[in-house]
């Protein structure tokens, strides 16, 4: 089942996400890539409705490179975040709605902080210092709640998010095999091996 | 005293030319002139304009008269259970296809075409409706054809599955229903895309789709790596097919087999799934896949020599 | 031979000139004169009122409101003052639009509209009554002093083509020119707030009519940053607010001028 976390610490966000793509039963694919980088300092995790996410993740990577080659400078995670709900809140009461859960992480370079921001299909947006969609949340976030630390280091991030990880793989009945890391601080958005 | 007449007429010719013409005045400033269209006319838009039923939910519209197993007696059956298949290897790309087309329970045709032979270079498998496949696949050879004629090389493989996959998105929710691999060969090198009605579109090096997916799944993912010589993938994607045949009551009859390697696809051949199952694909007695065959193969060696 | 050429804004002369563009132009500098200094830690707006006399009501500006007497300087939005010279009526539409354009941008992006982006939305629909058959173009040119993090306080001009510009100090309207060659002379790159109330006003003395400054010609306005909240914070000034400063900076009229008038 489609799983995606993401964290923050001391100037950095992390965010992971499964690498399935299924099909009823069948795993169709086990290294997507379900974490898209919308700008250079923004990250973007999507799952819900087949189809949708895709469509939806790239209708906002090409909405905010338009901004940026419009404006000359691009949206602050807070700004491409409240848009990108807008978005979401307008397409949910049109005909057809994206049913795309997201996680927005991103590094604020203007004032030098890592942002947060969880993001489902209805439209509802909150900033948080952690957070997960899909069943593994059910898992993660109280652990989460007994381990984040806010000003840890990237290392210790990480050490929190393996923990995530491992307990999904351990008590979830049908838990995703691989995992996609990617972290954005200062200096821009990157993958990382865990 | 004709023309006052005309004037006020709400039928007739005069009266359509000058809708015509309103029409053309109204186009006026519409995109061709900007050059958008670039000269291309209505091939430009993309998509052709359908009459979708005027009914709030076109799908269970659709649904309502289509689905067999809720009610049997639904008077559109449309032709579901499949076994495709595609990989990718060092010698190209490998397609195999069953043959049989179900309508409900009633097995409606034994020899259909489930591979789609887009150009020379594109290959694409049908699953789910046969007709939204057929026509929708072979509407992406025309764009093929025309982003060729446009910019003086060939499409490659991941932009024609892109353009159908954005396709068939902008249909979602209205009942379309396929599952298709797009294949071929482009300056990558081979590359196959799943891509289905959902608007999912995955590159990978193998996919199989349809009711009997799981079953040539079982022999294909243990049977494949990417250093297979070209004969021994073939035999893997028969083989596989062969499996699915077998099992699934949906799937069956014939096995089409092709391969795309680098000057474009071939077709291999025909394989009738119940002579695979005694005989394999020659023409040896005893030499088939089936289990029980493949037993007594084992139990008495001498007898395949023969 | 330009007569043909004039009447219409979105045809050009022979000569490749716009007549109607720069007919606007030209009726802006006869505007009440505005003039902006950007300074390190803020932006000075000043700007000369043309509509004055004794019996002239403006007891709504002594107080209520955000300040100012609607003539000359608006709030456009919590980060951004602008200042307009030329047509009143014309002006009041286009302050109209970019409040409506500056909460636009908040509902979308939830932050306050950058500067430079503002000025962007008023300059495209600008350039549209420069193009399209049967408009006249606005006869109004704007200051925009604002604060935005992205490149923090800034001051903009815009023109009635749709031209703008970004400048440290600048003028429009009448005396422009002299305006800004005394702004040349004066400006120094590492201004501040305080330095630059004082060549607002000594600018705008130096060039407006006449001889002595008061609240009745003036209207003020200065933007910094809230030292608590940090945040851009936009001060209009009121009547007896100008004519406190200007007692301050020793530019106001002498008491006998006053009882000469009345």
């Amino acid at each position: 089942m489609e799983t995606s976390f993401a964290l923050t610490g001391k100037g950095y966000v992390i965010v992971a996400s499964d690498t399935t793509a299924a099909r009823s039963i069948v795993k169709m694919k086990t290294d997507e890539d379900k974490i898209k980088v919308v700008s250079p300092h923004l990250l973007m995790s999507y799952s819900g409705e087949p189809g949708d996410t895709i469509q939806f993740a790239e209708y906002v990577e090409r909405n905010l490179r338009l901004f940026h080659i419009r404006n000359n400078y691009s949206l602050r995670p807070s700004a491409a975040a409240s848009w990108i709900r807008r978005s979401l809140a307008q397409s949910l009461r049109s005909r057809k709605p994206y049913s795309v859960n997201l996680m927005l992480g991103g590094y604020d370079v203007t004032i030098d902080s890592p942002h947060l921001y969880w993001i489902d299909y209805l439209g509802t947006m909150t900033e948080v210092p952690f957070g997960a969609h899909g069943y593994g949340s059910y898992f993660a976030l109280s652990l989460l709640d007994r381990y984040h630390d806010p000003e840890a280091t990237l290392q210790e991030g990480l050490a929190t998010l393996k923990r995530c990880i491992d307990e999904v793989a351990k008590r979830l009945v049908v838990s995703p095999g691989k995992y996609k890391v990617k972290v954005v601080d200062k200096d821009g958005a990157r993958e990382i091996e865990l | 005293m004709n023309s006052i007449a005309n004037r006020f007429a709400t039928t007739g010719p005069i009266r359509e030319l000058k809708k015509a013409q309103t029409r053309v005045e109204d186009d006026e400033f519409s995109d061709s002139v900007w050059g958008s269209e670039a000269g291309f006319g209505s091939l430009a838009k993309g998509v052709p304009n359908f009459t979708v039923p005027s009914v709030p939910d076109p799908s269970s519209f659709l649904r309502l008269h289509t689905d067999d197993f809720a009610d049997p007696n639904c008077r559109i059956k449309i032709q579901h259970g499949t076994t495709t298949l595609a990989f990718r290897f060092q010698g190209g790309v490998i397609v195999a296809v069953d043959s049989r087309a179900t309508a409900g329970s009633y097995v409606a045709s034994g020899t259909v075409k489930k591979v789609i032979e887009i150009n020379p270079y594109l290959l694409g498998t049908m699953a789910g409706g046969a007709a939204d496949c057929q026509y929708w696949e072979t509407y992406l050879g025309i764009h093929c054809r025309l982003h060729e004629l446009r910019n003086r090389e060939r499409i490659s493989v991941s932009a024609a599955s892109k353009y159908l996959s954005n396709l068939v998105y902008s249909y979602k929710g209205m009942g379309l229903s396929m599952g298709t691999m797009i294949c071929g060969w482009d300056k990558t090198g081979p590359a196959v895309f799943y891509v289905d009605s959902d608007g999912t579109r995955l590159k990978g090096d193998l996919f199989s789709v349809g009711s009997g997916s799981t079953f040539a799944y079982g022999v294909l993912d243990q049977g494949y790596r990417w250093d297979l010589t070209d004969e021994e993938a073939q035999e893997l994607g028969r083989r596989s097919i062969y499996a699915a045949g077998h099992r699934d009551a949906f799937s069956g009859n014939t096995c089409n087999l092709y391969q795309v390697k680098e000057d474009g696809w071939k077709f291999i051949g025909n394989y009738d799934i119940s002579k695979l199952h005694y005989d394999g694909p020659g023409e040896t007695p005893g030499a088939g896949y089936g289990y029980d065959i493949r037993i007594e193969r084992t139990a008495a060696p001498i007898a395949v020599q023969a | 031979m330009s007569r043909r050429y004039d009447s219409r804004t979105t045809i050009f002369s022979p000569e490749g000139r716009l007549y109607q563009i720069e007919y606007a132009m030209e009726a802006i500098s006869h505007a009440g004169t505005v003039l902006g200094v950007l300074a390190k830690d803020g932006v000075v707006l000043a700007a000369e009122k043309k509509v004055t006399g004794k019996l002239l009501d403006l007891s709504g500006a002594k107080e209520g409101g955000y300040g100012g007497s609607g003539e000359k300087i608006f709030l456009l939005n919590s980060n951004v003052i602008g200042g307009v010279a030329g047509l009143t009526a014309d002006a009041n539409s286009l302050i109209n639009y970019a409040r409506s354009a500056a909460q636009q941008h908040l509902l979308q992006y939830n932050e306050d509209i950058p500067v430079e982006l503002l000025a962007q939305r008023l300059c495209d629909m600008k350039q549209g009554y420069t193009q399209y058959g049967g408009l006249r173009p606005f006869g109004v040119s704007l200051l925009y002093a604002g604060f935005d993090q992205q490149h923090q306080f800034q001051l903009y001009h815009s023109d009635p083509s749709g031209n703008y510009s970004g400048w440290k100090a600048t003028c429009i309207g009448a005396n422009n020119g002299t305006a800004q060659s005394l702004l040349k002379q004066e400006y120094k790159d590492d201004i501040e707030v305080k330095a630059a109330i004082s060549l607002v006003l000594k600018t705008m003395s130096k060039t407006m009519d006449s001889t002595t400054l008061g609240s009745e010609k003036l209207e003020f306005a200065v933007i910094t940053l809230d030292p608590e909240t940090n945040l851009p914070k936009a001060k209009i000034y009121k009547p007896d607010e100008i004519d406190e400063l200007l007692q301050a900076e020793g530019l106001s009229k002498k008491e006998d001028d006053n009882a000469m008038k009345s």
